[in-house]
C-alpha cells in the first residue's frame, strides 16, 4: 500500500483521476477515524479498501484489465466504507453495553452489602448476648462433668465450637456495617505484607505450605490503613491456603507497574486508574487447583464460599474487596495459565507519585 | 486472702447468672449481680466490689455515663471497670490492651477463662 500511495506522488499523472481522489479522499479520513478509535480490524479493512482503490487505478498497466469505471470507484468505496464504520461503531456498543451490565451488577452488589450492613449493626447487638450466655453456659457445664464422661465433654466441645462459628459470621457482618473510614497513614507496603505473613506462619507450618515472596526493594510509600491492608493480605494467604490444603506454595510478590491499555482491564479498574499512571501491584498466586470459572463471577459475593461448612462464613474476599476500593485500589481473582488461582491487588500512589 | 467481690452489672440476666455460677465454682469470688443499669450505682454502693464489669448498652442506663458517675462518687471512686461489650466483635479488640473511654473491655461472647484473667488483672488488691 505504501509503495502505492508514494507512486501516486511521484508519478500524479499517470495515477491521479477524479475517481480514485473521490474514493481516496472517503477513505483516508475514515483510515484515521478507525485508527483514533483503537478500532484496529476497521483499521486494516479501511486499509485493503485504499490498497484495492490503487489497484483498480492500475489494473489497466498490472492486469490488462481496467477496472475503472466513472461510478465503480466510489460504488465500491461508499459501502465498504459504510460496513466497515458500522462494524466498529457496533464493536463500541457492544463494548459500552457490557460495561453498563458490569456497572449495574456492582451497583446490585454494593445494594446488597448496604442491606446486610444495616442488617447487621442491628442484629450482632442482640445476638452476641445469648452467644454469651450459652458459652459461659457451656464452661460451666464443662467444670462440672467428670474427666471420664468423655461423650458430654465431646458434645460440649462441639456446642462451643458452634458458638465460635457463629460469633465469627457475626464478625464479619460487622465488617460491613461500620468503620468506613480509615486511618491512613504513609506505609511500607512490604512490611504491612510481611506482618501480614507472620500472622499466617502456623497455618503454613501446620499445611507444609512454603511461601516465597518477591517484594520488590523501593517501593513508594502508600497511604494505607495498615490495620485493614493486613487483614486483606491475611485473607488472600488464608484463602491460598484452604484452597491448596496440603504440600504447596504460595508466591507473593510486589511490583511497581505502569498501566496500560491491557492492564486496565474491567469497569471498576479503568475508573480507577489511567493508562500511563503508576501503581503498586500485589499477586498472590497458588499452586491449588485453581477457581472453576462459574465461581469468577459470582466470588465476591457475601456469603459465598466454596469451603466445608464451618470453616468459611463467605465474607472475606467481599471484606477485602471492600477495603481494597476504599483505598481507591482495585481486587481481581482469576486462574493462572499453569494452574492454581492468582489474586491480584492494584493500589493507588500518593499525589504527585502516580505519574511516570 | 480474702476472696474477689465481683459485681455485674448486665441486662440480661442469663448472662450474669452464668458468669456468677462460673466464677464463684471457678474462680476465688463473691459475686453480686445487678440487671437493672438504674439500679446498679446503688448496688455498687452498697456492695463495694473490687472490680465491676459493666455492660453498655442497658434499656434503663448508659454503661458510659455509669462509669463516670462511678469515677466521680465519692465512695467508689477508683473503682476498677471493665466494660463487657456485645458492640465491637473480639477480632476488633486486637488484644487486651485496647480501651473505650479510657477503660479496657472484654467483646461479648466473652470466654469466661478471660474474664477471670480480666479479674486477677484488674481487680483491686486489699488487704
Amino acid at each position: 500500500m505504501t509503495a502505492a500511495v508514494a507512486a501516486s506522488i511521484m508519478w500524479p499523472e499517470a495515477l491521479i483521476d477524479q475517481e480514485i481522489l473521490a474514493g481516496g479522499l472517503a477513505l483516508i479520513p475514515a483510515l484515521l477515524l478507525a485508527h483514533y478509535r483503537g478500532w484496529r480490524i476497521v483499521t486494516v479493512l479501511l486499509g485493503v479498501g485504499l490498497v484495492a482503490l490503487v489497484v483498480m487505478h492500475l489494473s489497466p498497466m498490472m492486469l490488462g484489465v481496467s477496472l475503472r469505471g466513472p461510478f465503480l470507484i466510489l460504488f465500491v468505496v461508499a459501502p465498504y466504507i459504510s460496513i466497515a464504520l458500522g462494524a466498529g461503531w457496533f464493536g463500541e456498543v457492544r463494548k459500552y453495553q457490557a460495561e453498563l451490565r458490569a456497572t449495574q451488577l456492582q451497583l446490585i452488589q454494593s445494594e446488597k452489602l448496604d442491606s446486610i450492613g444495616r442488617m447487621a449493626a442491628g442484629v450482632a447487638h442482640e445476638v452476641k448476648n445469648p452467644l454469651m450466655m450459652i458459652l459461659t453456659g457451656i464452661k460451666v457445664l464443662a467444670k462440672r462433668v467428670p474427666v471420664t464422661d468423655e461423650q458430654t465433654r465431646l458434645l460440649l466441645q462441639d456446642m462451643e465450637d458452634a458458638v465460635e462459628r457463629a460469633d465469627r459470621i457475626i464478625g464479619g457482618l460487622l465488617n460491613y456495617s461500620r468503620d468506613r473510614d480509615l486511618d491512613l497513614v504513609s506505609a511500607d507496603l512490604n512490611d504491612t505484607i510481611e506482618r501480614s505473613a507472620m500472622l499466617v506462619k502456623h497455618d503454613l507450618e501446620n499445611a507444609h505450605i512454603t511461601l516465597v515472596s518477591t517484594l520488590e526493594p523501593g517501593l513508594p510509600k502508600l497511604q494505607l490503613d495498615e490495620f485493614k491492608m493486613q487483614q486483606v493480605f491475611v485473607n488472600l494467604v488464608t484463602n491460598a491456603i484452604h484452597a491448596i490444603e496440603r504440600d504447596g506454595e504460595i508466591r507473593v510478590t510486589t511490583s511497581l507497574e505502569q498501566m496500560t491499555r491491557d492492564s486496565l482491564v474491567g469497569v471498576r479498574k479503568s475508573e480507577r486508574f489511567s493508562i500511563g499512571e503508576r501503581a503498586v501491584v500485589v499477586r498472590i498466586e497458588d499452586s491449588g487447583p485453581g477457581i472453576p470459572e462459574e465461581y469468577l463471577q459470582k466470588i465476591f459475593d457475601p456469603f459465598f464460599s466454596t469451603k466445608p461448612t464451618g470453616r468459611g462464613t463467605g465474607l472475606g474476599l467481599s471484606v477485602s474487596q471492600q477495603i481494597v476500593e476504599m483505598h481507591g485500589g482495585t481486587i481481581e481473582v482469576g486462574n493462572r495459565d499453569t494452574g492454581g488461582a492468582r489474586v491480584t491487588v492494584t493500589l493507588k500512589l500518593g499525589k504527585g507519585e502516580a505519574a511516570s | 486472702m480474702r476472696k474477689r467481690r465481683i459485681l455485674l452489672v448486665d441486662d440480661e440476666a442469663s448472662i450474669t447468672r452464668a458468669l456468677a455460677m462460673y466464677l464463684t465454682e471457678n474462680g476465688d469470688c463473691e459475686v453480686c449481680v445487678e440487671n437493672k443499669g438504674s439500679r446498679a450505682l446503688a448496688a455498687a454502693r452498697s456492695f463495694k466490689p473490687d472490680l465491676i464489669f459493666l455492660d453498655i448498652v442497658m434499656p434503663d442506663a448508659d454503661g458510659g455515663a455509669l462509669a463516670a458517675e462511678i469515677q466521680t462518687d465519692p465512695v467508689l471512686k477508683g473503682t476498677p471497670i471493665v466494660f463487657l461489650t456485645a458492640l465491637v466483635s473480639r477480632r476488633e479488640t486486637g488484644g487486651a490492651t485496647m480501651t473505650i473511654g479510657g477503660y479496657p473491655f472484654l467483646a461479648k461472647p466473652v470466654h469466661p477463662e478471660t474474664v477471670l484473667a480480666s479479674i486477677a488483672e484488674h481487680a483491686r488488691e486489699r488487704a
